[in-house]
């Protein structure tokens, strides 16, 4: 019957190519039923045991609240933001969104988040951590809270370092001066016969590179970005200091002192006395090493050592139906026993001011005491708060590989300075206005 | 044949065709016409500022992006290399699996698995094999052969020798697909050609340049194009094992374009690198097709 009919077939064909590209965009994460709140929320998916205490803390929150419904939706880590950017753009964001803290300025921007401070009570706000706070805010506006926060320094073997007699440093005060940093690598070295001491985690690619060493620049009194307007890195980045600082880092690199940790098992295995890392290793490197272990500041580049902070954070977005029901499960989350649990499963620091002081390794004496003072005391500092960031990140990322690969270091910080502020001009400075945010600084 | 019949056939083929051609429009044609007015604008991933139209700002800025550019040499030095090379080792494993020995079925299983296993997967495998120092399994192979001679390196951090080690990767992962179909098109080659031939009194060399080749020319022509076209879409292996780097040393268009458009979140200047990059694919396609004409089979 449609054989005879091809003008028949050709309508089909194109209802069916219709129902194709239409069929996937309808939206289903909102349906209501019988007064139950739908809210849907997108994590990262972390490591296993970080999931499923995230998993957990879903079910039961769902158990204690009969009249919301959460769904759980885990997203790969790599590329979390371009599938963000995709999501807003199918105007298909869920009503609570885990993101990594620097991007936050970015979502402001796109008037993707919701203020918190009328959502949440001053008393569970004031517990978070201030670099938390630091984190979330922009202007006058809070807009994500973290449950937990991150740290960085390097791990080293005890014995190892008083083989050669180095000194041991306990606080950031303390941290070994760049000069002498250098000496202990070659010490290390030599005792090593020549072989690399010093693990960079160089198996890692993306925001590790930014997080890990961003912090070298801050302690030799220079930066990815100019910190008050965010609207030049030309005169920072490929600034002298700036410069001088990379210069170090290429140089352990070629002097055979670092290790490519391919395996990610540089320091474990016992290859290098060093590994310039965070919270996330603590628990490998202990069981590898026991008493032996020792957490120390980053090394000092002449103004003081510094570190990165900031990880993921919760933000409610402005399409939520139900911000009270989001903001209820954000609350849920920043309990101290639910704090606690997340923070002992994926080795993090606690969030909150109450947690911290009952946690096991960061309270008073623990053995990651360091960075939680790092944390209380102003060493760590902040990625950029721009919307720039995601351009900053990807331009600084690409830099330290051109670094690492013993390309100069002054010309690839002007290439990198330049096409940083080439983005900024063209989104003409990342300008707040009451068409993009009517609660921007 | 009878004009309203004939007329009635052509209605047919175009309903047959239809769906094709509906893919096409959807999945290429349309993306295409869309990235071309994309790149005359200034569109930014997810940014609330309005999209204006800018002229030819991102292609000026595109030709002298170091990065870019690189990303194009890079481009056609892979395809220079791993076309003739891919072709020729596809059509040697063919001929050698084409005997009809015991266990032959065996060794068409191994020198195929590489194209079933997924690229991410295979890169892993290789940036362990590629691993520097004298652990890693490339470099001690190495040792061993050249009796010690050979100096351990870092494969894929070494400017020199990342791009031949990423090219030894994609042959070795896509060197069956063009076997296999070359071996489809070995054994669909008549055994009375060989017999006659033989009856002549030609020698196998003679038999391979006049029978085997000849017989083979269409779909080694298939191969050559399909070929030139995986080489250009290189990019798994590059984001796996070498990001592009060192000091852009593998960096290829596909790279670059989405490195721009995802992670810097620039849409525009993605979409102006891809309009020059298919252009460049069209040109040296059609180029191609030009030089190699495919025999129409007989009617």
């Amino acid at each position: 019957m449609l054989i005879n009919n091809p003008t028949g077939i050709n309508y089909f064909f194109v209802a069916v190519a219709i129902l194709i590209i239409t069929g996937c965009t309808q939206n289903n994460n909102e349906t209501t039923q019988a007064g139950i709140k739908m809210l849907a929320v997108w994590a990262h998916a972390g490591q296993a045991a970080e999931r499923q205490v995230l998993q957990s803390q879903v079910t039961r929150f769902n158990q204690q609240n009969p009249d919301i419904d959460i769904t759980l939706t885990f997203i790969p880590e790599r590329h979390y933001n371009a599938q963000i950017q995709a999501a807003a753009l199918a105007n298909d964001l869920p009503d609570l969104l885990e993101f990594d803290g620097p991007y936050l300025y970015s979502y402001i921007w796109q008037n993707h988040l919701l203020p918190l401070e009328s959502l949440l009570p001053a008393s569970v706000i004031n517990d978070l951590l201030p670099s938390i706070i630091e984190q979330g805010s922009l202007g006058q506006h809070i807009y994500s809270v973290g449950v937990f926060e991150s740290g960085l320094g390097l791990y080293a073997r005890r014995s190892a370092l008083q083989r050669i007699q180095a000194r041991i440093p306990s606080t950031t005060s303390e941290a070994w001066k760049i000069d002498e940093f250098n000496t202990i690598l070659q010490q290390l070295a030599e005792q090593d016969n020549g072989h690399a001491v010093l693990d960079l985690k160089l198996n890692y690619t993306g925001e590790w590179l930014t997080f890990g060493f961003s912090p070298i620049l801050q302690s030799a009194g220079a930066d990815v970005i100019e910190r008050k307007h965010y609207q030049n890195s030309t005169g920072i980045l490929n600034s002298a200091r700036a410069v001088f600082a990379l210069q170090q880092l290429q140089n352990w690199i070629q002097q055979g002192w670092v290790d490519a940790n391919l395996d990610d098992a540089a320091f474990v295995t016992g290859r290098t006395a060093l590994s310039w890392s965070g919270h996330w290793d603590y628990e490998r490197y202990r069981t590898a090493w026991q008493e032996d272990l020792v957490v120390l500041p980053l090394p000092d580049f002449g103004f003081g050592s510094k570190t990165g902070h900031g990880s993921w954070s919760w933000g409610i977005t402005r399409k939520s139906r139900y911000p009270k029901a989001a903001a209820k499960f954000v609350r849920f989350l920043l309990r101290t026993e639910e704090v606690l649990a997340m923070s002992n499963a994926n080795g993090t620091v606690p969030g909150t001011h109450s947690a911290l002081h009952l946690s096991k390794y960061y309270g008073k004496n623990g053995e990651l005491r360091l960075f939680a003072d790092q944390l209380l005391h102003g060493v760590a500092v902040p990625r950029p708060k721009t919307p720039a960031y995601p351009i900053i990140t990807t331009v600084f990322q690409q830099a330290i590989q051109q670094i690492r690969h013993g390309a100069n270091v002054t010309q690839v910080l002007d290439y990198a300075a330049q096409a940083i502020d080439q983005d900024i001009h063209d989104n003409q400075g990342y300008p707040f206005t009451s068409t993009t945010n009517s609660s921007g600084p | 044949m009878p004009p309203d019949l004939k007329k009635k056939d052509n209605v047919n083929a175009w309903l047959f065709v239809l769906p094709a051609l509906l893919g096409l429009f959807c999945f290429v044609l349309l993306p295409f016409l869309l990235a071309v007015v994309l790149s005359f604008t200034n569109l930014r991933l997810g940014s609330p500022l309005p999209t204006e139209f800018i002229g030819f700002t991102q292609y000026q800025r595109i030709m002298t992006d170091t990065a870019f550019l690189h990303a194009l040499k890079n481009n056609m030095l892979f395809a220079l290399i791993v076309v003739p090379l891919q072709t020729g080792l596809a059509l040697m494993l063919a001929l050698l699996i084409n005997h009809p020995l015991r266990g032959m079925s065996l060794f068409r299983t191994f020198f195929f698995m590489p194209v079933v296993f997924p690229l991410s997967l295979i890169a892993v495998v290789w940036t362990l094999l590629f691993a520097p120092g004298p652990e890693g399994a490339l470099n001690r192979m190495l040792e061993f052969i050249t009796l010690g001679i050979w100096q351990p390196r870092d494969f894929l951090h070494d400017p020199h020798w990342a791009l031949p080690a990423i090219t030894l990767t994609s042959i070795w992962q896509g060197v069956g697909f063009q076997m296999v179909i070359l071996l489809a098109a070995l054994q669909a080659i008549p055994a009375e050609l060989y017999e006659a031939a033989s009856v002549d009194g030609a020698n196998k060399r003679q038999q391979l340049f006049y029978i085997t080749l000849p017989q083979l020319r269409n779909a080694l022509i298939f191969v050559v194009l399909v070929t030139t076209i995986l080489a250009f879409r290189l990019f798994d292996q590059v984001q796996i094992m070498t990001q592009g780097g060192p000091l852009y040393a593998t960096t290829t268009v596909m790279y670059e374009t989405v490195n721009t458009a995802f992670a810097s979140q620039q849409i525009a200047k993605g979409a102006a690198m891809t309009v020059v990059f298919f252009t460049i694919v069209l040109f040296l396609t059609l180029l191609q097709r030009a030089i190699m004409k495919q025999e129409k089979v007989i009617e």
